[in-house]
């Protein structure tokens, strides 16, 4: 028996769905997809990248990838993405199972904070949740979370970057219409960071486009990853597949298909310019073959979700994670199925794990909601960091003193090894009730969707995120007012 | 073969989702020289009945749904020439589906139109990211009754209100009823754009179109 008294080790919780064997198989049938079947890329730059590493072209778009190009590009992306947050210090390096949680873009439905009830999204509730996480100690990254319905439709992720970077320091991920608006993100991000190289260096930002099931790389989804690859800026390119309507409907053929896509896309990224910053990963998710609706909530989701992980491990290459809830209110169901969520998706070790706080089928949002993931993930944090088997945290000696034979009266609470211990080994909730019952009722007897509500509103009364530098909070609106004359009527690509 | 005991098989053969058999039954009409009509309605009109009731209580789903709306199509497609000649009308209408210019989201369109088929429309898909002037243009060739168009993103919604405006514009509004759809989309969105209706599921699409064309369809059924 290994009995080294000095040794010490920690226990983790691992997860890990796939095995070798597995991961092979479903790598093989994914480079003959690629090889054979070929995907189709319905944009000219696209299929000239991709031409000129010689894959074959067919009726015009369709395109059939080699394995050794698939292979070399797995190897040339980068398999440690650096991101910084808006000043510049350092604050997510996505390797490994290092898992960052963060929200979700585009929510065209907000739970209004004060009246509880659903209504249209605005540009108020992008700052709204902005601020929120900004404040919550678990949430890693910011997005829009809410899609404003009241400023012009051309300009609305143009004004979300602003708002986002303007009350917030956490990292961005982004949506953008088209490669239009997304040069207009770019600039505003070049202001804050003090220029295109100093954007490149310290990225805040990580831009999100995905491709389209089956196989189909659209025009608007390549500009942008193309951009992206040029400019240095990161980027998450993702695709969807839900099982049964636009792949397969068992999980591994829908994985296959997934991988596909989201490695030619890999293929087209790195041909444009290799070692360029690329998140990696899919959405795999059933159709609910009654309702007909995409399930954010199901168990099938954790199980593509942990297979991806296991593959871009395997890889090397940095992946997101996606989390979500299938419930139209706050409520039990969405606690539930948020808590499973992201519990899985740091089990599976996915590094950028988006939508946190996503409600009702990522079409709603609700500020509480970032409030009760913010609990959720840091009662996941403790878990994961397991716990230390040493000489000291064994604690022999204590159990000895305390022991019935030495000390009848045995008192753990009043010794120095729990004075010193207790903070870092017993996690405390922020909300959670943990009070005796009469204790609850004095405090109103409020149920959790209460308090998270009460908090949300406390935040945005309470804290102020750091300000931006007013000279760049200038150029922003300035590069907002030619945003909307420049974007006016403009047809952005699918 | 009794003609009762015929609808009830080619029925059946839907139903229960054997496609051979229902193109092999179809094309029985045409040798024994039925009135194909009634195979419609008393063979395929059944099945059709039939699987609702089926998605009703639960024993079916989606696919047999849409695998269901497949079948009645192929067997359609043998009686239809036939029907063609007699110079009839065998739908309840013919229906052009789209997503609008700038949107690919296809699952929900997809569904639609394949129920709508299933449920005796013609329907002509013309897929996704479709301009305004191509779905007009095409209303007006292929002589539809209605047009439903999907759109999923806010930036391409406006997609749709345009489509009802252009229609306006080039006169041609009161011959096509125009429908909309989309996780979005809402009946306040409906009224802004000027347009006849929405619908929540494809369930609901086929109710709202049924109603809305009924009696007007240029086929008239
Ligand atoms: C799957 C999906 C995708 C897939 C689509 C794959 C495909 N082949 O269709 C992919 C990954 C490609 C995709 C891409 C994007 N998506 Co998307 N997508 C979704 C998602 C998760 C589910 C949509 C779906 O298929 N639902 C299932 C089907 C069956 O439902 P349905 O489409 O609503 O259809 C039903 C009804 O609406 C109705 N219906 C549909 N059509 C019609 C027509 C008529 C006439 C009638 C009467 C009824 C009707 O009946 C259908 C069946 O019941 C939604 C979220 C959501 N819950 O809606 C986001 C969502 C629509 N996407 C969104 C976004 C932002 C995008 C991207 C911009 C993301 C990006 N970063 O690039 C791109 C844009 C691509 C483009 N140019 O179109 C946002 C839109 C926000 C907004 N209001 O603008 C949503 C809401 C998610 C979010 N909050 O971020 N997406």
């Amino acid at each position: 028996m290994g009995n080294d008294a000095r040794k010490s080790s920690v226990a983790r919780p691992r997860y890990r769905l796939l095995d070798d064997g597995q991961i092979e198989r479903i790598h093989a049938t994914t480079l003959k997809i690629l090889e054979e079947t070929g995907v189709r890329v319905a944009d000219p730059e696209g299929i000239r990248v991709l031409e000129e590493a010689g894959c074959a072209v067919e009726k015009e778009d369709i395109v059939r990838i080699p394995r050794g190009v698939v292979e070399a590009c797995i190897e040339s992306a980068p398999s440690r993405i650096d991101i910084y947050d808006r000043k510049g210090e350092p604050a997510m390096v996505l390797e490994g199972r290092n898992s960052y949680f963060g929200l979700g873009t585009d929510l065209p439905t907000t739970v209004d904070l004060e009246t509880g009830e659903a209504r249209r999204s605005v540009l108020q509730d992008v700052v709204n949740a902005a601020r929120v996480a900004d404040f919550c100690p678990n949430i890693d990254f910011i997005a829009s979370f809410a899609l404003p319905g009241d400023v012009p439709t051309n300009t609305m992720y143009v004004e979300c970057f602003k708002a986002e970077v303007e009350n917030s320091t956490k990292p961005i991920f982004f949506t953008a219409a088209g490669k239009d608006d997304l040069e207009y993100i770019a600039r505003m991000a070049r202001a804050v960071a003090g220029g295109m190289e100093a954007l490149r260096q310290k990225p805040f930002l990580i831009h999100y486009s995905e491709p389209v099931a089956p196989l189909t790389h659209s025009k608007g989804a390549v500009d942008k990853l193309l951009f992206c690859a040029e400019n240095g800026i990161p980027i998450c390119y993702i695709p969807t597949v839900l099982l049964g309507a636009s792949g397969p409907v068992t999980l591994a053929g829908g994985i296959t298909q997934a991988n596909a896509e989201a490695l030619s896309g890999i293929v087209m990224h790195q041909l444009k310019k290799g070692g360029a910053p690329i998140v990696s990963g899919w959405a795999v998710v059933p159709l609910d073959m009654k309702s007909m609706t995409y399930c954010y909530g199901s168990p099938e989701v954790r199980l593509t979700n942990a297979a991806f992980a296991d593959i871009y491990h395997h890889y090397e290459i940095p992946c997101w994670g996606i989390v979500g809830t299938d419930s139209h209110v706050l409520d039990q169901q969405a606690a539930m199925e948020h808590a499973f969520a992201e519990l899985l998706a740091a089990m599976d070790g996915a590094n950028l794990i988006h939508d946190v706080g996503y409600l009702g089928q990522g079409l709603l949002g609700s500020p509480a909601s970032i409030v009760m993931c913010d609990e959720i993930v840091s009662y996941i944090r403790r878990f994961m960091k397991g716990f230390e088997i040493s000489e000291e945290t064994l604690a022999l000696d204590l159990i000895d003193k305390n022991s019935p034979l030495k000390a009848p009266q045995a008192n753990f609470l009043a010794e120095r090894h729990t004075l010193k211990h207790f903070r870092t080994e017993i996690w405390r909730p922020a909300v959670c009730n943990r009070d005796m019952p009469d204790a609850w009722r004095k405090k109103g007897g409020k149920t959790y969707g209460q308090r998270v509500v009460e908090k949300a509103r406390e935040i945005l009364k309470h804290h102020s995120p750091a300000s931006l530098d007013p000279g760049v909070v200038k150029v922003l609106a300035a590069i907002v007012g030619e945003a909307r004359t420049g974007l006016e009527g403009k047809k952005f690509n699918a | 073969m009794n003609k009762g005991r015929y609808f009830e098989e080619i029925s059946d053969a839907i139903v229960n989702l054997e496609e051979g058999r229902a193109v092999e039954l179809a094309e029985r009409a045409i040798t024994g020289d039925m009135d194909v009509l009634e195979v419609i309605e008393k063979g395929f009109g059944t099945a059709i009945n039939k699987i609702g009731k089926l998605w009703e209580t639960g024993e079916y789903f989606l696919p047999e749904l849409m695998l269901g709306g497949t079948i009645v199509q192929r067997a359609m497609d043998v009686l239809l020439p036939r029907l063609k000649a007699q110079g009839k009308a065998a739908t309840f209408g013919k229906v052009l589906v789209a997503t609008i210019e700038g949107d690919i989201h296809s699952i929900g369109k997809n569904i639609v139109a394949t129920m709508l088929s299933a449920n005796g429309f013609e329907v002509v898909d013309l897929g996704v990211d479709v301009p305004v002037e191509r779905i007009i243009a095409q209303a007006i060739e292929q002589d539809v009754d209605a047009i439903g168009v999907s759109a999923l993103l806010t930036t391409t919604m406006p997609g749709q209100k345009a489509l009802v405006e252009a229609m306006v514009t080039k006169g041609v509004r009161d011959k096509f009823k125009v429908f909309l759809g989309g996780a979005a989309v809402n009946a306040e969105w409906v009224k802004h754009c000027g347009a006849d209706g929405y619908a929540e599921n494809a369930i609901d699409a086929v109710k709202l179109i049924k109603e809305a064309l009924r009696g007007s369809s240029k086929g008239g059924k």
